[in-house]
């Protein structure tokens, strides 16, 4: 038979068992880990203290399995066209209260809306996958894996992704690629050896040993987790154009206003090369131009720097119509060389949205 | 899944003493939220063949006077499991302990130190023993019950 009982508060009595600090798991209390519950009674009988009793139970907490999978960052990574060892980088976690291997693969996303915006365009090449060495950033100190060994309860790694570029990719061109991480068997922590076996889930019944399930965040049962990242291509799209203009003739008027391109008048060239807007910087730019058989070139007169006028012909952004108007090398500087009948001059860095010049001279024969 | 029932005598045995008057038992459920076809959440019972941690688990102790005599001054403790974190204790008039059990005391009295180092008041997290006192005598033959709620770490 039941009975109501009635209590009042105590604030005295003796303590029965001494609590341990407990570990803390980041994941959760270890599988296979036995939980006993211990309550102890005392009592009177006809006012003489009885022996106390106390009553234990004890279960196993079972295994659930859970990977995570997270880009870090939150930003696309930024390439150029041609650039090898891209890097991306990922955060895996072991969610699971107890050790597992992690496997990991990437892949190629094909089409649709990017992890960082955009729609993927291509393909990156050459993907690797790379184990932190533990100080965060990618260096040569870091390990080609395939699988991430014994990871234990709430352990994370960082894992980076390494991809080759395409060249002659445009500005905003995104490859998006995905990092899968997959739960295996581990080894209670004694790392070596090859990736774990599969895990599957406990089916047909609760065991009285540890059972296994499948805890995923994402919601999908299988132990399996993935994130995306993407590639953004800053390009550099440079156009050239030259134009020419007649300085001043040995003409036997003297006092002439006009100019003619007739022998012995000197000509300047100009070369203006435009990085259009939108894109990378352009470093690194030299230009080499054969003068006409039929001129002399103009001892030291090439002149790096200066700014140019550029008619776009009412179409801005499509170069195939622009007409240099002027060029004007006040600000320049000399340097180049002259060799072979080749005019030749580095330029350096030409910001996106800009122009840079190199004028030089020659005389008509 | 198995129990272990233990009765253990903790106490040197007094004069007068005829053996255990006193039958305890101590079980552990597994509370499974099932929400039906119509939207609502019934809460089921279950024992804890599948347990992993952040599961909800009802503790039930359950004692019954065995003996010829009524049992007075009855006192159950229950220290927490390490892997168990105290939620509510199910049937009032529970004094708890946040200091291993050297102190009991409504949980609103008590104090421990934060991270910090300052004192805060105590949560249920920090909870290592629960205590019930039972005022009345237990009758010959009566039994009862005594429930608390704890989460796997």
């Amino acid at each position: 038979m039941k009975r109501m009982t009635k209590y009042f508060v105590s604030v005295s009595g003796v303590a029965f068992v001494a609590l341990a600090a407990g570990p803390a798991f980041a994941a959760g209390t270890n599988a296979g880990s036995n939980i006993t519950n211990t309550v102890n009674v005392g009592y009177q009988v006809g006012g003489v203290a009885q022996s106390g009793i106390a009553a234990a139970n004890t279960f196993t907490v079972d295994r659930a399995v859970n990977v995570i999978v997270a880009e870090m960052g939150n930003a696309t990574s930024t390439v150029s066209p041609g650039q090898d060892d891209a890097v991306t980088t990922f955060d895996v976690t072991n969610e699971t209260n107890g050790y597992v291997d992690i496997a990991l693969a990437v892949s190629q996303i094909v089409g649709g809306t990017a992890a960082h915006g955009g729609t993927d365009s291509f393909d990156a090449s050459n993907l690797r996958i790379y184990e932190d060495d533990g100080d965060g950033s990618f260096d040569a100190g870091d390990t080609l894996v395939t699988f991430l060994d014994e990871m234990g309860n709430g352990e994370t790694r960082r894992i980076f992704i390494l991809a080759d570029v395409p060249l002659g990719l445009a500005t905003g061109s995104v490859a998006d690629v995905r990092l899968t991480g997959t739960a295996r068997e581990g080894n209670a922590g004694t790392t070596g050896g090859a990736v774990g076996a599969a895990i599957s889930a406990t089916t047909g019944g609760n065991t009285s040993g540890v059972d296994t399930v499948f805890a995923d965040t994402d919601g999908v049962f299988d132990g399996i987790a993935f994130d995306n990242d993407d590639y953004t291509v800053q390009a550099a799209a440079l156009s050239a154009l030259k134009g020419s203009t007649i300085l001043g003739a040995n003409y036997p008027i003297s006092g002439a206003t006009e100019f003619y391109n007739i022998p012995g008048a000197t000509v300047e060239y100009c070369i203006a090369v435009t990085n259009a807007s939108g894109g990378a910087n352009a470093t690194s730019v030299a230009i080499s131009d054969s003068i006409p058989g039929t001129t002399t070139f103009v001892a030291s007169s090439i002149v790096i720097g200066g700014s140019a006028a550029i008619d776009d012909n009412g179409t801005p952004g499509n170069t195939a119509d622009d007409v240099l108007t002027s060029c004007d090398n006040s600000s320049g500087a000399s340097g180049g060389s002259f060799a072979s009948g080749t005019v030749s001059a580095t330029i350096g860095t030409v910001a996106a949205g800009t122009t840079e010049i190199v004028t030089f001279r020659a005389t008509i024969n | 899944m198995k129990y272990f029932i233990a009765f253990l005598a903790l106490l040197a045995p007094a004069s007068a003493v005829l053996g255990n008057q006193v039958a305890l038992d101590s079980e552990v459920f597994v509370e499974r939220s099932v929400e039906q076809d119509d939207g609502a959440v019934t809460v089921t019972l279950e024992e804890p063949t599948r347990v992993v941690p952040g599961d909800n688990l009802t503790f039930v102790l359950t004692y019954e006077n065995t003996g010829a005599e009524a049992a007075d001054n009855f006192v159950v403790t229950n220290p927490m499991p390490e892997a168990v974190l105290f939620v509510e204790a199910v049937d009032g008039g529970a004094v708890y302990s946040v200091d291993g059990g050297t102190v009991f005391g409504a949980l609103n009295d008590l104090r421990v130190a934060g991270e910090d180092g300052a004192e805060r008041p105590a949560q249920a997290v920090d909870v290592t023993h629960i205590r019930w006192t039972l005022t009345e005598p237990i009758p010959a033959g009566a039994s009862g019950q005594l429930k608390f709620r704890g989460v796997v770490r």
